[in-house]
């Protein structure tokens, strides 16, 4: 598969078509000229409307490739194309979505006005409060808009993150570490939450890239697992997860699928670990 | 050691309080120096002369050149700040300027602005907006500097354009810094304040003062001061008031008071 | 190393755009004929080197140092003490309260009519002055400093059956130095600023006398020079003390400080 920097028009993919709506290539950071690679050698394509995980230990460069993926960061070699268009700016297609919430969500604005941000211009005010509101119900926050961010518990919070990336319907969600600043029993409640903003919830199909460094959750939510390798990061493994949905987190976590896939992506990392571990002229 | 109740507390610090303007009436008594004269005296004094009119002008002048200093310094000082923290070109460009003006002894520019502007009113209000504007400007730069990286890649991705950027994010994320630095400006305002009326003609507080002192009223040149203690002291609480409710979203998220 | 490192902190852009600043100001003060009022560089420079050179200058700078150093060290010696003991004890922060935040408010700058009639002119006054001024944010430093020490450290402390001076010294103290610290930055800019005042409006000596003399003989070049020293001697006693303080820093390791 040959890239070309092509010039070909937006194609709206949720017509359906075969096109990956991201196709990544060679991607490749280095933060210095002299210092060491972030990534290398990167290349992976996400389809329309596919849930997409990325695991990988930490400093395996999950971050980088999501900020290099949604455009706060331009790479060092390789491209990373969204609708056949490099991605050179942040494209308005896309969403992210942080773990850190306290220090994403404004704190100087109530809860609705923080969702209503994005959508700044072009409408008017009570179309925007609408809407906002519309996104809030459907993260199952009710009550909670005159509320400062601060006043609700972290789980809460995230929501509000999440339907601020989703207030002005991003084709493509990102997420980063979502969960990681929640407690256990919050997680559960979130990952169930993204499991329905992925299925659907609004007449069209949200394309999610979703970074963790918790393998259960990628195997419970994603439909497929890229696993990555630190020192650069590079695509150690890429796994399907063939899970059917809806999924629940007590039938799909106990079912001997599940298990299967997740030994798998286990087995692929402790690969590599032995590999980088071994000799180092194989890299 | 044995934790006091509330009141107790309280009762506790104005008895020592009462207890040290005891021993100052007693102690200046038996000097019997003029120049020291007694709490009473001093007391008497105050409430005889605070409600005249030779005083409340006088204060009257300090407050309104304290108040257009204020405002001027604070907008050069939250502008520069935002254009500082900013813009990194700028900041590099302006850095060493702002640390040598800031470290200026502001008496030090009294001899220029005299020179240039005279003694009235406009030399007093520069230097006080000389004082005023380095404590916001380095507040205002370090709130916008501090701001969260989530901030502003969210910002990023939101495509919030430059200029709305300053007004939408960096301003209100820097505001309690700003507010911070507002308040120090308050106080060093006031002590410019004085400082500019021992220098220029026209009236205030400070001019009174060191005019009671040249004219022997040792008892009404301490009152003056006592009485600009107790300025100090009400513009602080009342900024503070006024911080608490435009800052209300601050606290809750803090959990606590700042600064 | 000290040198080098110096070298990769300076910022070049700054300094160039203060030498452009100075060249405008240069041609503006020449072309708009402001020389009545404001001295252009090429007069002031070089009053500033004569005044160096014949020790005018570098004699009222030297006044002043001496002034300034006592009156911040009188404040140190004064602040420190007094701010443990009123920290490290309920009952005296109870007690002082009231006296303090009542004595606190009142501008230094205000209480120099009064130390002049105590006082006069001399040295003595100005020391005593700066004193006054510098004394606050130490001691409200070193109180807050104090009091907000980690109470795991005290328990350890007491644990390990140490004295209570033994605690106090060996715990608190180095605990509360980053906070005595600020505040002994703090205080030393408003001791500098507290000083020159004096010295310009009751003083005999120092920089701020010479600054107020050469204005009164209309000596441009002269008081635009001391102007320009005194803003490099306020601009070296903040470096100097700001690379103290962070020396102190990094030696207690403490990094959760607030920089006001």
């Amino acid at each position: 598969m040959s890239e070309t920097a092509d010039h070909a028009q937006a194609v709206d993919s949720s017509a359906g078509t075969a096109e990956p709506v991201l196709r990544v290539s060679a991607l490749g950071k280095r933060y210095s000229p002299q210092g060491h690679a972030a990534l290398a050698g990167v290349t992976f394509d996400v389809e329309d409307g596919e849930l997409l995980a990325l695991v990988g230990p930490s400093g395996c460069g999950k971050t980088t490739l999501l900020r290099l993926l949604c455009g706060l960061m331009l790479p060092s070699e390789g491209t990373v194309l969204l609708h056949g268009r490099p991605v050179v700016r942040p494209p308005r297609e896309a969403a992210l979505v942080f773990q850190d919430y306290s220090r994403s969500l404004f704190p100087w604005l109530t809860v609705l006005r923080n969702v209503m941000f994005p959508l700044r211009r072009g409408h008017s005010r009570a179309w925007k409060i609408d809407r906002a509101e519309a996104v809030l119900k459907e993260m199952g926050l009710h009550g909670v808009a005159r509320k400062y961010p601060w006043e609700l518990s972290g789980g809460m919070q995230q929501r509000v993150a999440i339907a601020r990336a989703l207030v002005s319907r991003p084709e493509i969600l990102l997420l980063d570490e979502p969960f990681a600043s929640v407690d256990a029993l919050t997680r559960a409640e979130l990952q169930d939450v993204l499991l329905r903003v992925h299925r659907d919830v609004e007449g069209r199909r949200v394309t999610i890239v979703h970074v963790t460094h918790d393998i259960d959750e990628a195997v419970y939510l994603a439909d497929r697992v890229l696993v990555l390798s630190p020192s650069p990061g590079r695509v150690a493994g890429s796994v399907e997860v063939g899970l059917p949905r809806p999924r629940t987190q007590t039938a799909t976590r106990s079912s001997t699928h599940f298990l299967e896939v997740r030994n798998a992506i286990h087995d692929v990392i402790s690969t590599r670990r032995s590999t980088i571990a071994g000799t180092s002229d194989k890299e | 050691m044995r934790a006091l109740g509330d009141i107790w507390r309280v009762l506790l610090g104005v008895g020592v309080f009462v207890g040290a303007l005891l021993v100052w009436e007693i102690w200046a008594g038996a000097e019997e120096s003029f120049l020291v004269p007694e709490a009473s005296e001093v007391l008497t004094r105050a409430w005889e002369s605070w409600p005249t009119s030779e005083f409340l002008t006088a204060v009257a002048g300090s407050l309104k050149r304290l108040a257009a200093g204020f405002v001027i310094g604070a907008a050069i000082g939250i502008t520069l700040g935002l254009v500082m923290g900013t813009s990194r070109a700028t900041r590099q460009a302006l850095d060493p300027l702002v640390e040598l003006a800031r470290a200026t002894p502001p008496i030090a520019i009294v001899p220029a602005l005299v020179l240039t502007l005279g003694f009235g009113d406009s030399m007093r209000i520069a230097l006080i907006a000389f004082g005023v504007c380095f404590p916001v400007l380095v507040n205002t730069l370090e709130g916008v500097r501090a701001v969260s990286p989530e901030a502003r890649d969210t910002a990023s991705m939101l495509h919030v354009g430059r200029v709305e950027r300053v007004f939408r994010i960096y301003l209100p994320a820097a505001l309690p810094s700003i507010f911070a630095g507002l308040r120090i400006a308050l106080s060093i305002g006031l002590v410019m304040v004085v400082i500019s009326e021992f220098a220029g003609e026209g009236g205030g507080l400070g001019h009174y003062i060191l005019d009671q002192q040249g004219q022997f009223a040792y008892p009404e040149m301490y009152a003056g001061i006592l009485f600009l203690g107790l300025l100090g002291y009400g513009l602080n609480v009342l900024f503070r008031l006024f911080e608490r409710r435009v800052l209300a979203w601050h606290y809750g998220a803090t959990g606590e008071r700042n600064g | 190393m000290h040198a080098r490192r110096l070298f990769q902190r300076v910022n070049v852009t700054g300094w160039l755009f203060v030498g452009l600043v100075v060249l405008l100001a240069e041609l503006a003060i020449q072309v708009f004929e402001l020389t009545d009022s404001v001295s252009p560089p090429s007069e002031t420079l070089p009053a500033l080197g004569e005044g160096i050179a014949s020790g005018e200058l570098s004699g009222a700078l030297r006044i002043t140092l001496g002034t300034y150093a006592g009156g911040l060290v009188l404040a140190i010696v004064v602040g420190v003490p007094v701010g443990v003991l009123i920290g490290s004890s309920r009952l005296l922060l109870d007690a002082t309260f009231v006296v303090l935040e009542f004595l606190r408010p009142i501008p230094a700058v205000a209480l120099i009519p009064l130390a002049f009639l105590f006082f006069g002119t001399g040295s003595e006054m100005r020391r005593y002055i700066v004193a006054y001024a510098a004394v606050w944010p130490i001691l409200v430093n070193t109180l807050y400093g104090v009091r907000g020490s980690d109470r795991i450290l005290h328990e350890v402390a007491l644990a390990s059956g140490v004295s209570r001076f033994g605690r106090l010294v060996r715990v608190t103290l180095p605990a509360a130095l980053p906070s005595i610290a600020t505040g002994i930055r703090v205080s030393a800019s408003i001791g500098l600023l507290v000083a020159v005042t004096a010295e310009f409006f009751f003083g005999s000596g120092g920089i701020g006398a010479y600054m107020q003399r050469q204005q009164l003989a209309f000596k441009l070049p002269e008081m635009y020079a001391a102007v320009l020293l005194t803003a490099l001697l306020g601009y070296t006693v903040n470096v100097v003390v700001r690379l103290a303080e962070r020396r102190v820093i990094r030696w207690t390791g403490e990094e959760r400080v607030n920089w006001p």
